[in-house]
């Protein structure tokens, strides 16, 4: 009974955080509203055991993204001010016939294809039993090592390679 | 060890009845219920003990900044002022809120909920006795460094929500020292982590014992180095003096919080002496012996078997002074910081990220390096039983 009360709060929090997102008009608040979708996907992880997984998402984007996402939205002006002093919108409109019969199609094909995969599972459908809860600390971390070390290197060269180019851009430059 | 309230609760034939009883009353299993109902009480009482030592550190603070500038503090309400943090409160919540102009309203409100939401996740995994930890996560640092991460969004939150210059750059330095204060922090943890074979709070105290050359910041000189270290970054994360750059009064008027009027600034000034006791707390722990007690008294067998106690009265026992061990050890590094606030002034801003980039973040890389060479070379020896092995063993301890 726990697990189902903390999946339906996870999962509620993440969709009502989602659909905040995108019907609010406020980009900050469409930030804070991402902190619930993330929380509530750290506690849809809690829910699976993946406990180092939970704590990683907590870590790296309520901690880290959300408030970089902030940083970036408030130094490049807030959207108080979509029209310019002509009254000529800034921004064109998102919304027009085009854009919903393209997302119309856009979505029933996607969920046609994901409809289509996912029926086998379907079908067959059994409530499976969780294993028992264990760390998984010690498995990630043998895995990035062992089985995955290529991607695991690729990756750190990758960020790496973002960190210089930060601080190249960051650079004052002379003359 | 117990891994939560609820198993440390469990092994007792008492409560194991009290559940049976229960479960007969209302027919149907109530292990479930009553697991719920210890964790409600223990965090009821976790919660309303530490709002307590949050309005005491207010109390603290002033007495001992009294004390430095040679000053009488607070000494009206009730003895020796020590209820004045409770006409403090009282005044707080008379107090009218007022919304400054064009503030956002919604976030103008969340932001301190959000600080003292963060600060209370925290205490889900501080260890303060074996049995009295709400959930020895396995994850448990991480977990408590994730959710700490929340004040940072508060702070930066409170500070845009107010629309007020001074507010915006106090929340903007605020968010930016803590999240480059959070670099040597966790890398200095890390270091611990990797010492103690684990990242749950449980690990890194039953690793370590109770007297101080058992502690990890004796361990060796990378870790002695790397305790203050986290020292340092911990006051910055919490917006300490000499690190209070947020809040810089002469500056910023009072920087994040400018705006707030009444239980909203309360929230916020709460959830500052709240989370300067848990991470005093984590340091405690991850360096300075956590709950242990010397002689191994926390496990309370001594007290069975010498004293001839009932089995549930000794481990009780143990529980209250490992309980001791760890209040009396955070208060005193509580101190430590209060002490730190008023001695030395404040840092430009300029400084406080010389500070964390170019000499703790360096200093905690280098720490940690030193610590896997450490662990390789003396095969995970402690300082001090490497002397003992020299010494030939006549002043060991009892390893």
């Amino acid at each position: 009974m726990f697990n189902d009360t903390f999946f339906l709060l996870s999962a509620g929090l993440t969709l009502a955080g989602a659909l905040g997102v995108v019907f609010t008009k406020n980009l900050m608040h469409a930030c804070v509203m991402l902190l619930g979708t993330l929380f509530g996907v750290a506690g849809l992880y809690a829910c699976i055991g993946a406990d180092f997984l939970a704590a990683s998402q907590l870590v790296i984007y309520a901690g880290g993204v959300v408030i970089l996402m902030l940083f970036a939205v408030m130094l490049t002006g807030g959207s108080s001010d979509q029209a310019n002093k002509f009254g000529i919108e800034k921004i064109a409109g998102m919304g027009n016939t085009k854009t919903y019969i393209f997302a119309g199609v856009s979505v029933a094909v996607i969920s046609l294809t994901l409809l289509k995969i996912m029926a086998g599972y379907m079908k067959t459908f059994e409530q499976g039993e969780l294993p028992p809860l264990t760390s998984t600390v010690e498995e990630i971390g043998t895995l990035l090592v062992t089985d995955h070390v290529l991607a695991f290197e690729i990756s750190s060269i990758l960020l790496l390679g973002a960190l210089v180019g930060a601080a190249a851009i960051a650079r004052p430059r002379k003359g | 060890m117990s891994p939560s309230v609820n198993e440390y609760v469990n092994q007792f034939e008492i409560h194991q009845k009290l559940v049976a009883m229960v479960s007969d009353f209302l027919g149907f299993d109530a292990s479930g219920l009553m697991a719920f109902l210890v964790f409600a009480v223990t965090a009821f009482a976790i919660v309303n003990v530490m709002a307590l030592i949050g309005g005491l550190g207010t109390y603290a603070e002033r007495k001992i900044s009294a004390d430095i500038q040679l000053r009488q503090g607070p000494n009206r309400v009730g003895p020796y002022g020590i209820l004045q943090f409770l006409a403090d409160g009282v005044k707080m919540i008379m107090k009218e809120t007022i919304y400054p102009a064009q503030a956002d309203r919604a976030l103008f409100n969340l932001a301190p909920v959000l600080a003292l939401l963060g600060v209370f996740a925290t205490l889900a995994v501080v260890p303060f006795s074996s049995g009295f930890t709400l959930a020895n996560l396995n994850v448990g640092v991480f977990y408590l460094i994730g959710v700490g991460s929340l004040v940072g969004v508060a702070v930066f939150l409170g500070g845009y929500a107010a629309n007020s210059k001074w507010s915006m750059l106090g929340g903007m330095r605020g968010a930016s020292q803590i999240i480059s204060y959070e670099v040597p922090v966790t890398i200095t943890t890390l270091s611990i982590v990797l010492l103690a074979g684990g990242l749950s709070f449980g690990h890194f105290v039953e690793n370590q014992g109770g007297f101080p050359h058992e502690w990890f910041i004796f361990h060796n000189p990378f870790t002695f180095i790397g305790f203050f270290v986290f020292f340092v970054g911990m006051l910055a994360e919490t917006n300490r003096a000499p690190f209070d750059l947020p809040e810089a009064e002469s500056e910023l008027v009072s920087g994040y919080h400018t705006e707030y009027t009444g239980m909203r600034f309360g929230l916020f000034a709460l959830a500052e002496y709240i989370e300067v006791f848990v991470l005093c707390g984590v340091a405690v722990a991850a360096f300075l012996g956590g709950y242990k007690v010397p002689f191994d008294l926390g496990n309370g067998v001594i007290f069975v078997e010498k004293l001839g106690l009932p089995a549930i009265i000794g481990k009780n026992i143990g529980q209250v002074l490992q309980l001791g061990s760890f209040v009396t050890k955070t208060l005193a590094l509580y101190y430590v910081v209060i002490w730190v606030r008023w001695t030395f002034p404040r840092i430009r801003v300029d400084q406080v990220m010389t500070i964390c980039w170019k000499y703790l973040t360096p200093i905690a890389l280098f720490n940690l390096i030193g610590v896997v060479f450490w662990m390789y070379a003396f095969d995970n020896q402690s300082l001090w039983e490497i002397l003992s092995h020299l010494g030939g063993g006549s002043h060991g301890g009892h390893h």
